[in-house]
């Protein structure tokens, strides 16, 4: 039991080994957080609504399907308590099939499709106040449900695709702070991600820098980028996250390089930098536990005292002001 | 010695790139062009169009060309493919590079892809669909089937299938002039090497070689404007398959157009006159690019039509290590296709079985046709099962294609001048010496003191040679002691390589 490991070090970033080809199809998978009240501070301190925003995302979808014929995108929304396809659903309401406006041809129908599909669901998202109530943490989004299901889809459309021609990647919107619930969740998400070698790149539009998204970007060699100019939306986004996963290869992109690795704990879901790790499952805690709740293993051996239980340093600082507080020395 | 292959413009995008830049502004108005124009571009200069597009409003930016550099990696690969893409940006005068250094982007291509992208304007340039719904609206399966009964007839007619019947005056037009077919000895038409080139490309690239024909003859014999021809067939890339469009919207040219477009398949009216046309998928595919994916998609469709059960049938060919291959189809084009290059052995009901041998080859390489032409319709009509294994045809049947085109290109001509005649070995060394050194000389021979050079070259050595003459001449050498002999330039010799 005296064996323990430092967890998050240990993940090495993946590169994107896949090989890409200039022929490739792409396919986007776009989370957008839609977390309405954290919307509305974002409009009130920066002047960026989910309104202005989404027209920004719009032109943005365009420009991915324009760059080639067979680009396909997929659009989440992250809401609270819920994530909910916007695009593709299956069987789309045939709302325009008797109107004129079947067809505009001042705009290109696969364009036009989209777009009305995801204004048309992000309507109906938000006429539907029900699930708000339910959910305890208001605060933050469902960024795990959506990431689950965007790696779902992902993985049934590679299936589909024998020869190898999609390659997949994942854009985050993300507005809403950390929720140390989903730490377990994000965190597998990640490994999957990272398993099948899609890259997930975030764009913070507002407020703190998400710990977990960051990691989850430089684990699976995607951008993280905070926004810094929210008048300039689009352009943040049509620089640092259009270019697809070939033009990358050649490609100096703007973006963070520097992780915070913190983690949070499975028992009361604390961000901590320093804790206790199961030596069997490596689940983290931010005190020591006689039995671990995740494994069941007993932790607490007769050979080890309190005072023998090496902690871990998840991070890279022992000497970390914070890090004494909170659990002590090796 | 082998036949010079001329290669006759496939690419739409060698077709803009000759275009001048007033007919460029021109094209640039319609946001479909731009569109389709855009999607030619290389992927990095796609990039930076779509860097660049959303810059104005928010802060003029003035970048250089140094400043763009900055984007790429530091690495060889990258940097030429900037290169690349930066020339094709300027030679289609998307971006280009003003007197003070700066990069701009074309105005109106900027406002018109603007307006593509966010839906604004109005400028209907994605076809206009028809206000009423149409009764008896054709479905997708009888479009194709449309297409490919329109587009084949005229590959029959080329490749001399009998019973069929005489082609439109517009694509007897084409087909002459592009010099795919000629008039033979009886005033029949006859086809050409370059027509059995074309027989081997994919349908995309077919439709456009045939449709750049066409506008060759639009300008100089039927008196259409160029860019409205153009803006036509990109507009026709962006519509949806299986929708009813209007003819109204169109203009006097576009209508003339359509007309010419329905016989090649392209497009579908149930009458002449009729209100509405239906683009088929040899129309919506045209700006996809990815050839390919449209071939096998329409064959697949025509499958499906013929009654074949194959609805997820790509392509067709098997071809095995030993030479052999298998060919799934009935249509009797495929296999007049593949007879120029394979001896036909046996036909069954639903397949051919042929060998690809070193004679089959040999005659098809005479008739102008390259082995990489060849590989390339394997590959590209290469059955899904083929489709799975890597490299997908065995490498052993690529190589000896390849091989046996080799095995006539073992001579190659060369333009030259032959010098000779030299009076002794040091004027012949001197001589031979700088021509060396400038990199002109293509053989030499000490021994008899001939060599000769490279066509550009001949200019550069008799000049020396002259100077030299004329040095010796004033240092009081004596007459004609420099002997040299600029030998009767020999030309077209060929020389070994």
């Amino acid at each position: 039991m005296s064996i323990f490991i430092v967890q998050i070090v240990a993940m090495n970033a993946l590169k994107d080994t896949t090989t890409v080809n200039e022929d490739d199809a792409n396919l986007l998978v776009l989370i957008i957080d839609t977390n309405p009240l954290i919307w509305t501070k974002s409009a009130k301190s920066t002047g960026l609504s989910l309104k202005e925003a989404l027209r920004h995302l719009l032109v943005f979808i365009n420009a991915h399907l324009a760059l080639k014929h067979d680009n396909e995108v997929a659009v989440i929304a992250s809401h609270v308590g819920v994530s909910k396809f916007l695009y593709p659903i299956p069987n789309p309401p045939r709302l325009s099939e008797n109107t004129d406006q079947a067809v505009d041809s001042n705009l290109y129908q696969r364009f036009k499709v989209v777009n009305d599909q995801v204004i048309g669901n992000m309507k109906d998202l938000f006429e539907d106040v029900s699930t708000l109530d339910s959910y305890p943490d208001k605060a933050s989004s469902m960024i795990a449900g959506a990431l689950t299901m965007a790696l779902c889809y992902t993985n049934r459309i590679m299936r589909a695709d024998e020869i190898g021609h999609i390659k997949p990647r994942i854009l985050i919107i993300s507005i809403s702070p950390d929720s140390p619930y989903q730490y377990i969740s994000i965190m597998n998400c990640i490994f999957s991600a990272q398993k099948l070698g899609i890259p997930i790149d975030v764009c913070k539009v507002h407020g703190e820098d998400t710990v977990f998204l960051k990691q989850a970007a430089h684990l699976t060699g995607g951008r993280y980028l905070k926004l810094q100019i929210p008048q300039g939306f689009l352009q943040f986004l049509m620089i640092t996250f259009l270019p697809d996963r070939f033009t990358r290869n050649y490609q100096c992109l703007p973006g963070e390089e520097k992780v915070d690795f913190s983690a949070s704990c499975f028992c009361h879901k604390k961000m901590i930098d320093i804790g206790y790790v199961c030596s069997v499952c490596l689940s983290i805690f931010c005190h020591p536990l006689e039995q671990c709740s995740t494994c069941r293993t007993s932790l607490m051996l007769a050979s080890v005292s309190e005072s023998g239980l090496k902690l871990v340093n998840g991070i890279k600082k022992l000497d970390k002001a914070k890090g004494r507080e909170s659990g002590g020395s090796i | 010695m082998p036949t010079a292959v001329t290669h006759f413009k496939t690419n739409i995008y060698e077709c803009l790139e000759a275009l001048p830049k007033p007919t460029l502004d021109q094209l640039y108005k319609e946001p479909a062009t731009c569109l389709a124009i855009f999607r030619l571009l290389p992927p990095l200069a796609r990039q930076f169009v779509m860097s660049l597009l959303f810059t104005q409003p928010i802060s003029p930016v003035n970048l250089t060309q140094s400043d763009l550099r900055l984007w790429v990696k530091n690495e060889e690969e990258a940097l030429a493919k900037f290169h690349e893409a930066l020339e094709k940006l300027s030679k289609l005068s998307i971006m280009t590079t003003d007197s003070s250094g700066y990069i701009q982007m074309n105005s109106s291509f900027r406002e018109r892809f603007q307006d593509c992208l966010t839906g604004g304007g109005d400028h209907q340039s994605f076809g206009v669909s028809c206000e009423r719904p149409a009764k008896d609206k054709p479905d997708i399966a009888f479009l194709d089937k449309h297409a490919m009964k329109q587009w084949e007839e005229i590959l029959h007619f080329m490749v001399g299938t009998e019973s069929t019947r005489q082609p439109s005056a517009a694509v007897l037009k084409v087909v002459t002039r592009a010099k795919l077919m000629k008039e033979g000895k009886d005033k029949q038409l006859m086809i050409t090497n370059k027509g059995f080139q074309f027989l081997l490309q994919d349908v995309n690239t077919q439709v456009w070689a045939f449709l750049i024909q066409y506008l060759d003859i639009a300008d100089e014999l039927l008196h259409m404007n160029v860019v409205e021809v153009l803006n036509f067939f990109f507009m026709l890339g962006s519509l949806e398959l299986g929708m009813d469009y209007s003819v109204e919207a169109l203009t006097p040219t576009q209508k003339q157009l359509l007309d010419d477009l329905a016989n090649f398949g392209l497009a579908y009216r149930r009458k002449k006159g009729s209100s509405r046309y239906y683009p088929t998928r040899l129309a919506t595919t045209l700006t996809s690019g990815n050839s390919a994916v449209v071939s096998s998609a329409v064959s697949s469709n025509t499958s499906t039509t013929t009654g074949d059960d194959g609805a997820t049938e790509q392509g067709f060919i098997i071809v095995e290590t030993n030479y052999k291959l298998y060919a799934y189809t009935e249509s009797k084009l495929q296999i007049s296709v593949l007879r120029l290059f394979c001896e036909l052995q046996t036909r069954f009901a639903n397949m051919v079985y042929a060998l690809i041998t070193r004679d089959s080859v040999r005659k098809a390489l005479k008739h102008g046709i390259t082995a990489n032409q060849i590989i390339s319709y394997l590959t590209s009509h290469a059955h899904p099962q083929m489709k799975k294994q890597i490299p997908l045809l065995p490498p052993t049947v690529v190589d000896q294609i390849r091989l046996w085109e080799m095995e006539r290109n073992r001579l190659v001509a060369t333009e030259c001048h032959l010098y000779k005649e030299f009076r002794n070995q040091g004027d012949y060394e001197m001589v031979l010496r700088h021509a060396t050194n400038l990199g002109f000389v293509i053989w030499s021979n000490a021994k008899k003191r001939m060599f000769s050079v490279t066509e550009e070259g001949h200019e550069h050595v008799r000049n020396y040679i002259k100077k030299k003459i004329a040095q010796r001449k004033t240092n009081g050498g004596g007459g004609g002691e420099a002997g040299s002999g600029i030998g009767t330039p020999n030309n077209g010799s060929p020389s070994v390589r």
